[in-house]
Parts: structure tokens; sequence; C-alpha cells
């Protein structure tokens, strides 16, 4: 499974975690539009540091650059990590 | 940002139990096409401008002026930053200028914490890969905590102490829009600084806590066409109802209880219990309990209603109080209570520890970074907000003060780890189990907290502890 395949399964169980079972797309804002909230960031991040390898020391973080898969795909191209 | 909103035909609307789910006090009114449409004409726009002006007249005494301002950056989108600024400009000097007590004095304190953070924010865009650039954040946390001490450290008689403090007030005001600014330093697609000028205590109102955060937010909330500005107004209108109803049922909470029943309120029964003349132990949970339904009311209306302007303004801001007493965890109390705070807390404490240190162990990490934002920067952020305290008892009398309220951000952030550290498994099915019961545990919990945290700063932490004991009849 790619990295992105990952993440898009990731978060579909952190939002059914949290009863929302609506559908989201790629470029579906899922923190902005408060979808999920900055507890559900750090597991994201922890995961996206621990399976995609990426140091956000170095590629800094803000939470607009997880937002959405598109976005994380962007991350992850960024970063080097891109299979 | 999506504004993604299922619509809704009149013919389809469902009948039954279903109906009943999703009945709503207010309508969801971004969700029948029809109204979008017409919030989209220039009849449409003008009926809502004239229904928010309307409602705020509540809220705001400079509400035509607010109105005014709303107006032009409906009609005028493709200007809606700017005209965010120029309002923002307007209500910082031209509406108050008649309360300023010493107009030039104020005015040049204003501008020249203004003038600071733009230094700021433009050194830290120019050297980006300097000691400073990198850290720009810290530097002006640091240089604030500076000031602070100097100014507690001069002597009262020198010529300059007033004028001195009056600018460390004025900076305290403005320190975490700034900071806000420098989080963007590094954005791409970064604002220039005049549209940074526009979050800076903006025009729709806010605390010392940013509402809605800095620039960076609002471009990313910004409506960008004219659908999702109907959409966000209809919004901003629907809030403004809620915080009027909510308006209206704190007055008649206020009377019921504080009049009608005649429960002191939580200070005087905690002022009793210091004279040694508690109430009995039941009147102090429901003075404990009123106090605590009260301030979730009372912090719902200014929210609302300031969000409500933010959105009338174009940008699809989240609420910053959403059903927090359907929480089921100590973590999402604090996330749906006071959301920009919250949000204050991560962006400049949670997130620079979280991805600095302690990346091997897990637990520690995320329990130091919570420490981080909970204890650590709640305590900074209310210290150096209430400086009334630092100018009047000294620096070190401060912070005894400060005692209690140290021990409420302690306590607050190991809650908070232990919600996290839990084990999170599937909320048990049912609605006593899976959630009247924990959230009934979770506002216990804050309840009690309250005790610690609705504090004047007037009494020692004995006398905190004094008054819990005594809500369980122990008389210590």
């Amino acid at each position: 499974m790619d990295h992105i395949a990952e993440v898009r399964q990731f978060l579909k169980q952190v939002l059914a975690g949290r009863d929302d079972r609506q559908p989201f797309t790629d470029s579906t804002s899922l923190f902005l539009s408060g979808r999920l909230s900055s507890v559900d960031a750090v597991d994201l991040v922890v995961f996206l540091e621990e399976r995609c390898a990426i140091d956000f020391t170095e590629v800094g973080f803000d939470q607009s650059k997880i937002d959405s898969i598109d976005a994380i795909r962007l991350l992850i191209c960024a970063a080097g990590v891109s299979r | 940002m999506n504004v993604y909103v299922p619509p809704i035909s009149l013919e389809s609307t469902p009948w039954g139990a279903e109906r009943v789910r999703q009945f709503r006090i207010i309508p969801r009114l971004e969700a029948y096409p029809a109204v979008v449409s017409f919030a989209q004409t220039v009849a449409g726009k003008l009926v809502l401008l004239t229904l928010f002006g309307a409602g705020m007249t509540y809220f705001v005494k400079d509400w035509l002026v607010l109105s005014l301002c709303l107006a032009l950056i409906t009609f005028i989108p493709s200007r809606r930053r700017l005209l965010v600024t120029i309002s923002t400009l307007i209500f910082t000097f031209a509406v108050p200028w008649r309360s300023f007590p010493l107009k030039s004095y104020t005015v040049s304190m204003i501008v020249l914490c203004i003038a600071l953070g733009g230094m700021f924010f433009w050194s830290a865009v120019r050297f980006p890969r300097s000691w400073y650039g990198r850290r720009p954040v810290f530097v002006l946390l640091s240089s604030y905590s500076v000031l602070i001490l100097a100014a507690s450290s001069v002597p009262q008689d020198w010529t300059l102490w007033g004028p001195l403090w009056l600018f460390v007030h004025f900076f305290s005001i403005y320190v975490w829009f700034i900071a806000y600014s420098l989080l963007d330093h590094n954005a791409a697609d970064r604002d220039p600084f005049k549209f940074q000028l526009g979050s800076y205590l903006p025009f729709w109102g806010s605390t010392t806590t940013p509402f809605a955060k800095g620039a960076a937010y609002l471009r990313r909330i910004e409506a960008k066409d004219g659908k999702q500005l109907a959409i966000t107004q209809l919004k901003a209108v629907k809030l403004l109802s809620w915080a009027l109803l909510l308006f209206w049922f704190g007055h008649w909470f206020d009377y019921c209880i504080y009049q009608y029943l005649r429960i002191p309120p939580f200070q005087t029964a905690l002022a009793l219990s210091v004279q040694r003349t508690p109430l009995p132990w039941y009147v102090c949970w429901a003075s404990l309990i009123a106090g605590f339904f009260g301030g979730i009311i009372s912090l719902c209306v200014t929210g609302h209603s300031i969000i409500a302007g933010c959105r009338m303004a174009g940008f699809n801001a989240l609420r910053n109080t959403y059903r927090p007493l359907s929480s089921r965890t100590v973590a999402e109390f604090f996330n749906r209570y006071y959301f920009y705070f919250k949000e204050l807390l991560v962006d400049f404490f949670f997130y620079p520890f979280f991805l600095r240190y302690f990346k091997k162990n897990r637990k520690v990490r995320l329990v130091a970074a919570i420490f981080a934002a909970a204890c650590f920067g709640n305590a900074f952020f209310h210290f150096g907000r209430d400086l009334i305290f630092i100018e009047r008892l000294g620096l070190i009398g401060a912070l005894v003060n400060y005692q209690v309220y140290l021990f409420y951000c302690v306590v607050l952030a190991t809650g908070i780890s232990i919600s996290q550290l839990r084990h999170r498994n599937p909320a048990p099915a049912g609605f006593i189990r899976g959630q009247l019961l924990p959230s009934a545990l979770v506002v216990f919990f804050f309840c009690l907290l309250d005790v610690f945290g609705s504090t004047e700063r007037n009494y020692p932490l004995s006398e905190h502890f004094r008054f819990l004991s005594h809500l369980f009849n122990l008389n210590l």
C-alpha cells in the first residue's frame, strides 16, 4: 500500500472514531473545516513521522499542510519520500 | 477551503422521526439552494446586512459603523482583505476616539505597538535564516517577558513609570496578534503586513485571544466566490441569532438563579467560606454549578457574536464554543469550550514542543507537550494578560498571588494528559453509557476545577481547598 492510501485509510479510521461517516475526497478540508481537531492532528503527525519519515522540524509544521489528502500528498512529495 | 453544504430541497424534507432528528431551533438556511441564490443578489445581501445590523445592536455600541464596514466588504469582495484592515484601523482609532483619556498619548502607544509588530514581522521575513528568523515567536515572547520584568523593577516614583506601564498594557493586548503574524512569516503565500494588520484586534471584535487566529487562518477560510460568501453570511446570521437566543436565555438564567432562587454567586460563597461563615454545602454546590453554566452561556454569547461578525465579513471561521456539554473526554471539552484559546496554546506551545522534544517516547512526548501548553502556556498567557496584579503587587507579589491559578493549570494539564493517554476504545453503545455518563463526568471534573479557575486572586490556595472540602461536607 502506498503512503497516500495508508493516510486515506488512517483518516477514515480517525473520522469513524468521531462518528463522522460523511464521505471525504482528496481535496476535502479536514482541520480548517472543523471535522478533525488539533488532538487528531497530533495522531496524524505521529503517523506521518513514523510511516512517511517526515521530520516536521525540518519541513515546518502548519495545520494547513495536513488539512487534506492533497495537501499531505504535497508534503510527502516535498519531503522526498513519495514512492 | 471547502464550504460544501448538502442541499435540502423544500419538497424532499423528511417527515416523522427523521424530521425530528434533523430539527434545528435555527434552520440550516445555507442548505436551501433557493435561499443561497437569493443571498447572492443585491437585495439578498441588503436583507442579510440589515438583519445582521439589527442583531448587532444588542452586542456592539457602534453597530452602525460595523454594519457600514461589513456592507463595503460585502459589495467589494475583491478588496476584502484591504477593507478589513481599513475597518480594523477605523475601530482601533476613530471609533473609540472619544473614549481615549489622553488622545495623542494613547494613539502614540497604539502606533508604537503596531510599528513594533511590523518591525518584528519585517525582520523575520527579511532574515529568515538568521538566529531571530528561525525563532521569531520565541524572541517576541521572551522580549515581552523581559519588558514585564523591566517595568516591574522600575521604582514607582520614576518619571517614566506611568508611560512605561501604559506601553506594557498596550503591548500585552497586541502581543498574541503579532505572534500569529510571525507564525506566518515562512509561508509561501504569506500576507503582506498591510493584511496582517487587519487581524490585529479585528473590527468584528476580539479578546486578547485572537479571534479567528491570524492572517494565515483568514486567508485559508476566506470565501472565494459569491456562493461561498452567501453561505458564510447565512451562517453568520444564524450564529448571531443563536447568540441572541443565548443572550436572552442568559438573562432569564441569571434572574432565576440569582434573584428568584437567591443562590449567591460563586465569589460570594467563597468569600463567606474564607470568613468562616460558610453557606450550607448544598448551596455551595448550587453556587458553583450555576457559576459554571453561567460562564458557558456568557462565553457562548461573546464568542458567537464575534465569530458571526467574522463570518459576515466573508471568513468561514469555526465557532469559539461548540456543544461543550456533549464532550466525552476532558481534552474534548477543552477543545470545544474555548476553541481559539486552545488553538493559541496549541500553536505557540504544544506543537513547538511536541515536534522537537522526547520524540523517542510517545507518551512522555505527549504529556510534556500538553504540560507545555495547558500548564506553562496557559499560566504565561494569563499572568501576562492580568498585568494589573504585577503593577500593583510587584513581580514577586503577583507570582505568590498567582498560586491558585498555577494549581488550576497543573490539574488541567494532568486531566488532559490522562484523557489523552487512556486507551481510546470505541464509545460504548447506548445513550447512557456512551454519552450521558462520560459527559457528566467531564462536566463534574471541570465544575470542581472551577473552584480554582474562577479566582479573583484574593485568597491563598488553602482557602480554595477549604471550599472544596466544604462541598463534600468536610469542614477543615
